[in-house]
């Protein structure tokens, strides 16, 4: 999966949960189970390994707008303690 | 001049100026007010205003405006002060007893000796403070608060949004000096599953009269940018003692209620719920709380993404498990196929094969004599065995001789014997009788 071009985790796990469900319910051939099998494998791998990355670009955009608010908030912070 | 001569004092000025009007001097006529004021309020009492203002000098004294108002108009005003003194007492017991300081905003019933100094003018000394009025009247106004959000049905519109099914980027309303934001950030980035969450914190003042306007520009601003964000959460740290009246304004409850994403609270309070954490999608008791929820967030979907591999690999090995066997029970059945469609016939195969066997170990059993009598024969057949035992061989031009009727009178004839051969010259020849031909031609062992 390329990077910006991500597919969303709502949709990687309905797709997951489509292939899961065809699998046990139809009679699916040897030779597509193994393409299916590693579809799901696919995305399960990209799942979890999302789960533990940030994106890059969601990143550095979060970066800026925390030193935007940063900059923003610090004369007002001063005072306070809490 | 008719007040000053009612109370009785002796106004000598106003018979002497020169422009003949009698007046008072500055000092007599606040002289008089205060000895009038002393008169009509000889002890302390009781009055509800609600404070317009508050400060607090280096020396440690209060000064506080206290205000009534109609609506939004000043209906009266007056100075109030604790001294420094009085204040380190009342204060702390304030404090103590509505969960609160005192501060702007507040209605307060106080307990007042109502002076008058003759250059600071009128002001009241406040000697007492009954907390519960504060909070009866604070109850009333969260309550007035709550039925107004209520009335425009925005009380559970941030509890319908949908919680994002992954709330992995945190825009976070915090300040960065509170210990719960530390003890949020830290919770959440050393999870023990590894995950990684984007979590941005727009800090906001969060207590005072300041925190109700700080919070709502915080929620502005990450309003501006939501598509980044899942969730907003907002956390302070735990205290002692702590001001939440900020999170009871109907302005800050309307703007989180209104708020697109899911508010998640973890304000760290024991006391009742501020109308925030009522409006909020969830209200959770402590910053560490709200990071826990968010990992289990996460933890939630893993968990469903493991259970479709689970299931995934079990369908899959029990497919190739089922596969195998079919292909095993085909490869057998297709073996049992001709015993099944003629188990008579079998048997009969195997009788005759049992039977084709011994025959045929018989016949080895024969054959074998046989080759060995035929070898035997080759054996004894060999001309050079046959010469062994004193037969030859007579060839006449290269040709074997079985008969004597061909040769002639002086025919040169070679005979080989075991060692050797000779040439002899035919001197005479009789002819054998043809009955006794075969006797002579035809050698075989045991004709001996």
């Amino acid at each position: 999966m390329s990077k910006g071009k991500q597919i969303s985790y709502s949709r990687a796990l309905s797709e997951l949960e489509k292939i899961i469900g065809e699998i046990e319910s139809e009679e699916t051939d040897l030779d597509l189970l193994s393409e299916k099998v590693k579809r799901a494998a696919q995305l399960i791998k990209y799942c979890r390994t999302r789960l533990r990355s940030t994106e890059d670009e969601v990143k550095k955009a979060l970066s800026e707008i925390g030193e935007e608010a940063e900059s923003a908030g610090t004369s007002e912070e001063e005072s306070n303690g809490y | 001049m008719g007040i000053a001569s009612q109370i009785g004092y002796n106004v000598l000025h106003m018979e002497k100026k020169s422009s003949e009007r009698a007046y008072f001097t500055l000092l007599e006529l606040n002289t008089v007010i205060k000895s009038a004021i002393g008169d009509i309020f000889p002890e302390p009492c009781w009055v509800a205003a609600e404070i317009a203002e508050l400060k607090c000098n280096q020396k440690g004294h209060c000064y506080l405006e206290l205000i009534e108002k109609e609506g939004e108009r000043a209906a009266a005003q007056i100075k109030a002060t604790i001294w420094a003194y009085e204040y380190r007492k009342l204060g702390h017991k304030f404090e103590k007893a509505a969960g609160q300081a005192l501060k702007a905003g507040m209605r307060v019933l106080l307990f007042v000796d109502v002076t008058f100094h003759e250059v600071y003018g009128l002001s009241l000394n406040i000697k007492d403070i009954d907390p519960a009025y504060t909070m009866g009247e604070m109850a009333k106004k969260k309550k007035e608060v709550i039925d107004r959000l209520r009335k425009e049905g925005i009380m559970e519109l941030n509890k319908s949004l949908p919680l994002p099914l992954v709330p992995q980027r945190a825009a976070v309303i915090s300040s960065r000096t509170a210990a719960g934001y530390g003890d949020f950030f830290q919770q959440l980035d050393n999870n023990p599953y590894g995950y990684k969450f984007s979590h941005v914190l727009f800090p906001a003042i969060m207590q005072g009269q300041e925190a109700e306007r700080s919070l709502i520009c915080a929620l502005d601003e990450i309003r501006k940018k939501k598509e980044l964000f899942d969730v907003i959460v907002i956390i302070r740290g735990g205290g002692s003692v702590i001001d939440l009246n900020c999170f009871d304004g109907y302005e800050i409850a309307s703007h989180a209620a209104r708020f697109p994403l899911p508010v998640i609270t973890g304000i760290g309070h024991e006391k009742d719920d501020t109308v925030v954490d009522m409006v909020a999608h969830t209200k959770l008791k402590t910053p560490t709380a709200v990071a826990e929820f968010l990992i289990s967030g996460l933890r939630s979907y893993e968990e469903r993404v493991m259970d479709v591999f689970d299931r995934l690999r079990r369908r899959a090995e029990r497919m190739l498990k089922d596969e195998r066997h079919k292909f095993d029970s085909l490869t057998r059945s297709a073996s049992y196929i001709p015993l099944r469609i003629s188990a008579v016939h079998m048997n009969r195969l195997s009788v005759i094969h049992s039977d084709l066997e011994s025959r045929a170990s018989r016949r080895l059993v024969r054959e074998e004599h046989r080759t060995a009598a035929i070898e035997q024969a080759i054996k004894h057949l060999d001309p050079a065995n046959v010469l062994k035992r004193g037969y030859s061989i007579t060839r006449h031009k290269g040709k074997v001789l079985r008969s004597a009727a061909s040769l002639k009178k002086w025919a040169v004839i070679e005979t080989k014997l075991l060692n050797g051969e000779i040439t002899s010259i035919v001197q005479d020849r009789k002819e054998a009788v043809k009955s006794e031909q075969g006797k002579t031609d035809i050698l075989l062992p045991g004709l001996e």
